[in-house]
């Protein structure tokens, strides 16, 4: 891949998962002043992970890397804008969510059903390579964004 | 990172009458109430409950945080009192949580008083909407439609995801309004926005129908509840972190079946 590929690449990967992002905070009513946080945590969580991707790490690690620069991005934007942190990983952690993943597990489950005895084994154990995958990937997704705070908020609770 | 506001007993503070103790409770719970009705993690609707009752006058608040009820004791000079608010699941508004945490940071610093507090409470409570729905609904269609650029797809599927996703989301916004049930309205909307997404596969459009059906559904992915649900449990708020992961199973399977029906109705080849 030629340097202008991957440039090309990569801006494509910024404004798709952006937009994901941007969508999703809309749908979750983010105030306006807010937006351009969400779409810049959903971009370079996801950016990152197709970068770490295209260089051989697995799709799971990726993600954690991915969603713990979530993490961290949204820490910062909530202490730029003095808003929960909350705000930002919520709407930054769409873009990762494992959709084709999730998808092959129950359309796969469906057809072993129908399928031909011989068959209909491997399809089984397709779904369940894939859902072992989604669940990994979905983990992967929540302690990635919560490792800022389980890392550095070890104060003793006020409450 | 905010600093984490540690709250000591202070009993030093003036004991508070009756009446008094009675509204800050009443707002403290309110503001809990409209965390946990809208999507804030538990963390953050016990360590506001607590915030506002100390901040207004109490020395000390204990809060329990259930999945459908917060319960508060608040103790002002020896004497305690305690209260439960029933919750009811809503829905995520994510402006709601912005609001009531700028409250609460403008009662630590002293700037808001109870009588303030309950005006801007109510102000809160009006929702008004940040956005109308044909911009939302408009925005998710681009978002899903994003989603399968990003697995992949070609432009014809980018069109076909953005038309079912936006369609659906539409419908969706109609269902809610007339309160169906929140996980019917997950079913139906999901077989929508397949059937639509389907004329991908049926009509021969585009390179990768199954692209187009695994974006479209993705607008009714519980992304807010699993989340919450992983932050409650790490925490150790169990019982609703268990409750939210539960929510979010349900729904996910909602849409798996909205999702099936659609193309076992529709025989859509798929694989």
């Amino acid at each position: 891949m030629t340097v202008l590929e991957l440039l090309n690449f990569s801006i494509q990967d910024v404004l798709w998962s952006g937009i994901a992002a941007l969508g999703f905070a809309i749908l979750f009513n983010v105030p306006r002043r807010l937006l351009a946080g969400c779409f810049l945590s959903g971009a370079i969580g996801h950016t990152l992970r197709t970068m770490l991707m295209n260089a051989g790490a697995s799709v799971e690690f990726s993600t954690l890397i991915g969603a713990v620069a979530v993490g961290f991005v949204s820490v910062n934007l909530s202490n730029r804008y003095s808003v929960p942190a909350s705000i930002f990983t919520v709407t930054g952690a769409i873009p990762l969510v494992p959709g084709v993943f999730a998808y092959q597990t129950i359309v796969v489950l469906l057809s072993a059903t129908s399928a031909p005895g011989d068959q209909s084994v491997e399809l089984l154990a397709a779904a369940g390579i894939n859902g072992v995958r989604t669940a990994l990937v979905l983990s992967a997704i929540a302690f990635g964004i919560t490792a800022p705070t389980l890392i550095f908020r070890r104060s003793h609770p006020s409450v | 990172m905010r600093p984490f506001v540690q709250t000591p007993v202070q009993a030093d503070k003036p004991p508070m009458d009756y009446e008094t103790l009675r509204d800050v409770i009443d707002l403290s719970l309110w503001a809990g109430q409209l965390l946990l009705q809208h999507g804030a993690e538990s963390q953050q609707v016990e360590e506001t409950v607590h915030q506002l009752g100390t901040g207004l006058g109490c020395n000390w608040l204990d809060i329990f945080v259930s999945p459908n009820a917060l319960v508060v004791t608040a103790i002002s000079n020896g004497e305690f009192r305690t209260k439960v608010r029933r919750v009811i699941n809503i829905g995520v508004n994510l402006q709601v949580v912005v609001e009531v945490d700028a409250l609460v940071q403008r009662v630590l610093v002293g700037k808001l008083d109870r009588f303030e507090l309950r005006t801007e409470l109510e102000r809160v409570c009006r929702f008004e909407p940040g956005y109308g729905r044909w911009t939302v609904a408009l925005m998710v269609g681009a978002a899903c439609a994003a989603f399968s650029r990003l697995f992949g797809g070609d432009w014809v599927i980018f069109g076909i995801t953005f038309l079912a996703a936006t369609i659906a989301m539409l419908l969706r916004q109609e269902l809610h309004k007339r309160h169906l049930n929140t996980f019917l309205t997950v079913v139906i909307t999901a077989f929508t926005a397949s059937a639509i997404a389907s004329s991908s596969a049926l009509l021969h459009l585009g390179g990768q129908p199954q692209l187009a059906l695994t974006a479209a559904v993705l607008l009714l992915v519980p992304g807010v509840p699993l989340i919450n649900s992983i932050q409650d449990l790490l925490k150790g708020y169990m019982i609703t972190g268990i409750a939210r992961g539960v929510t979010g199973g349900v729904i996910a399977a909602c849409i798996a079946l909205g999702l099936l029906l659609a193309i076992s109705l529709l025989k859509v080849n798929v694989l």
